[in-house]
């Protein structure tokens, strides 16, 4: 176990270096007229933009370049934001923005496992009845309509109708509950049309027939062993999507107006803040593959069959 | 050359009387019907299938892919799949007819306790996530109302009773430590802590290379006698019915059509698709009898069948076997068969040879095997009779 997790670790560490590498490397890339307001652009003669770019560090030679980035860095110098925050840290902003974020998705999440696992466990248990039926189109509608109508719909139709307000704001809780109502939409549907999917698969293998032949309630066996049995994958999604909620929602928080991470990076980029961007970049992906990291450690904790190297036990013979 | 022989000639070898009137009837299936609804067609799997399981025997189910076994056999314990139903016919177990049973709380009365039923394949019938133990100790506490510790135990002692060495260890282990025979075991094990009356086997070892089958077969047969359970066992392998059963029924196209002891069937079967069955075994050895390879497919499920289901595939089928249906005719208090040809009016028809030739070289080879079987039965019935079950 210990050299599976050294292992992985090292393996993670190898992904996130070269993500953080080649984004770092591509930023250079770019057309430096990016870098200009467009008003300056113009006002600005060839030795000033010169001198401009140089201040920002762009027409360093790149590795140089990066080698300062990852100094600063072990220094906990996350660097400063050039044109999306001009001349803020990068730290602050981030610490400022993750929470709504974090918040916002956390309470989302739990909602979705809760609210999508009863839906798919309802669904599954009554097979082609109506609660399957309802829940089948809602599926349908969340997953086949684009995101942004049926939000709008919600932001608008849903407000008004409940007197609530329109976006977000800090100090009115009600206002907090459309953008996590919104943001659970789609993973409600997704954990209810998987799990639905995993008992009725499971419910025609043998060990549940068996199990029900020897005189076991179908309630018990669809508990004590599928329900259990589906715990195993999503077990092993989780951490992943539990860390990546501080990435925010892109729609939802632009719609409400909430001050979070949703489309930070894609502003970053669009307005080439390298620094930013090379953040962003950074922390999501270690966010990212540490947390598949954490799932798979999880699931070889709770699927015996996982055997790792190193520990692979003898094998026992008949 | 073909031997000649007429109907009525007794068998070659004679059992005792005793061991044909073995013990009570558990259970007694009468005309059983069961039909599926295949998207909006109606396929009846089982047509007025009749069979009778005694205390204490042990009786082997054979017949061709589609025939029906499993089907029939599901029926006893609520297992039809969901678009099936009996739609007549009786299933009495101790004077309670099974097909009346309609909730789950009707059938937990039944299932595992009276009745439990191994599956073919031991690889999928565990669950993966869960120790044996656990899955053994389970059912234990279940139905036996057992408290953890004391169905822990009786986990333990089941694993040694089917034969798994080292249970203590081998109780916190996962089913895929288990190789296919060891978890064939495992599944025996489970099934018999239910405590059943019945234990229904469907191809129990079809899966299995062929040294383990046997192993299991002993262990079935073995268990079977220090538990005076009975045992339904569902096979296509006549080697295996020869090995197991005390009585056979053979089935086709969904009816039982021919039924006697195990001595009955392999010495003087009646029902010509019985003699195709036997002519199938790979034991004779004989090449190039063309006779009796079977010819054709079972007929089709979907539409209601005219006269004898075997008969378009039947080399000796007379003009009355496209028309009506054959009732069953006695030929023994423990032998019938469901066949024209034994009606007094029908022509004598030949035996094939490779069934004449079968029974001289059964008698020679089985003779002792069967005599000690008799002799075990009888046994067993003695004692399920004293016991009054379990
Ligand atoms: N759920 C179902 N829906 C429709 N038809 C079914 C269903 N289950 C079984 N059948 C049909 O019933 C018939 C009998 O099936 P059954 O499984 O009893 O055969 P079997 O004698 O056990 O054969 P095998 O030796 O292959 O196991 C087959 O024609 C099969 O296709
Ligand atoms: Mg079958």
């Amino acid at each position: 176990m210990k050299t599976y997790i050294l292992k992985r670790l090292g393996q993670s560490f190898l992904t996130v270096a070269l993500v953080v590498m080649v984004v770092f490397l591509l930023l250079r890339l770019m057309p430096t007229s990016g870098y200009f307001e467009r008003d300056d652009y113009i006002n600005m003669d060839e030795a000033a933009r010169t001198e401009y770019l140089r201040t920002l560090g762009v027409l360093d030679n790149p590795f140089v370049a990066f080698g300062k980035f990852v100094a600063g860095l072990s220094r906990g110098d996350l660097g400063r934001s050039i044109s999306v925050y001009p001349r803020t840290q990068i730290s602050e902003i981030i610490a400022q923005k993750a929470p709504y974020s974090l918040a916002f998705g956390l309470s989302a999440i739990t909602i979705s496992i809760v609210v999508g696992l009863w839906l798919g466990i309802a669904m599954a248990n009554h097979k082609d009845k109506l609660i399957d039926g309802l829940g089948t189109g809602y599926i349908v509608i969340v997953r086949a309509i684009p995101s942004l109508i049926y939000l709008f719909l919600i932001q608008i139709w849903v407000s008004g109708l409940l007197g609530w307000p329109m976006i977000f704001y800090e100090d009115q809780p009600v206002s907090w509950i459309l953008p996590v109502i919104s943001i659970a939409l789609s993973s409600v549907a997704w954990y209810a049309i998987w799990l639905r999917r995993f008992m009725v698969d499971e419910e025609n293998k043998d060990y549940i027939k068996f199990a029900i032949s020897k005189g076991m309630r179908r309630k018990y066996v669809m508990t004590r062993h599928v329900l259990r049995n589906a715990a195993v994958p999503i077990v092993q999604y989780l951490p992943a999507q539990i860390l990546l909620t501080i990435s925010g929602s892109l729609v939802v928080e632009s719609i409400y107006s909430i001050p979070g991470l949703g489309g930070l990076l894609v502003y970053a980029i669009r307005q080439q803040d390298n620094p930013l961007v090379q953040v962003l970049v950074l922390l999501f992906s270690v966010l990212g593959v540490f947390g598949v990291f954490l799932g798979d450690v999880l699931m070889v904790l709770v699927d015996p069959r996982i055997k790792l190297a190193g520990t692979e036990k003898r094998k026992v013979q008949a | 050359m073909k031997l000649k022989h007429t109907m009525a000639e007794p068998a070659p070898l004679q059992m005792d009387q005793s061991t044909r009137t073995h013990g009570d009837v558990l259970l007694s299936a009468q005309d059983m019907v069961i039909e599926f609804n295949l998207r909006g067609r109606l396929l009846t799997a089982v047509r007025g299938a009749s069979l009778e399981l005694r205390a204490g025997e042990t009786l082997a189910v054979v017949g061709e892919s589609g025939s029906g076994k499993s089907v029939l056999a599901k029926s006893f314990l609520g297992m039809l799949d969901k678009n099936g139903r009996v739609r007549s016919g009786s299933a009495l177990y101790r004077g309670l007819d099974l097909v009346g049973l309609k909730t789950e709380d009707d059938w937990l009365a039944i299932r595992g306790k009276k009745v439990a039923m191994i599956f073919q394949d031991p690889m999928t019938a565990l669950n993966p996530l869960k120790t044996v133990g656990e899955q053994i100790r389970e059912v234990a506490s279940l139905h036996r109302g057992l408290g953890k510790s004391e169905a822990r135990l009786l986990a333990l002692d089941m694993l040694s009773r089917v034969g798994i060495p080292e249970p203590e260890r081998r109780y916190s282990q996962y089913p895929h430590e288990f190789s296919g025979g060891m978890r064939q075991r495992v599944v025996i094990a489970s099934a018999i802590a239910c405590g059943p009356e019945i234990l229904i086997c469907d191809e129990p070892t079809t899966a299995l290379d062929v040294t383990i089958q046997a192993q299991i077969l002993e262990l079935i047969k073995g268990l079977q006698r220090d538990l005076g359970m009975s045992v339904l066992f569902i096979t296509h392998d006549l080697g295996v019915v020869a090995k197991m059963a005390d009585r056979i029924a053979v089935m086709y196209a969904g009816q039982v059509v021919e039924e006697g002891l195990s001595s009955e069937v392999f010495y003087d079967a009646r029902h010509p698709y019985t003699w195709t069955l036997l002519a199938s075994l790979p034991q004779l050895g004989i090449k190039g009898d063309e006779l009796f390879s079977i010819k054709g497919t079972p007929p089709s499920l979907f539409k209601t069948i005219k006269g004898d289901a075997f008969a378009p595939r039947n080399p000796f089928a007379l003009k009355v076997d496209f028309e009506y249906e054959p009732p069953f005719f006695d030929v023994s208090p423990t032998h019938r068969a469901k066949t024209w040809l034994l009606d007094p009016r029908s022509p004598r028809i030949e035996v094939p040879e490779t069934i004449s030739r079968l029974r001289s070289r059964l008698t020679e080879t089985r003779a002792e095997e069967l005599a000690g079987k008799a002799a075990d039965l009888a046994a067993r019935t003695s004692r399920t009779k004293k016991g009054g079950g379990r």
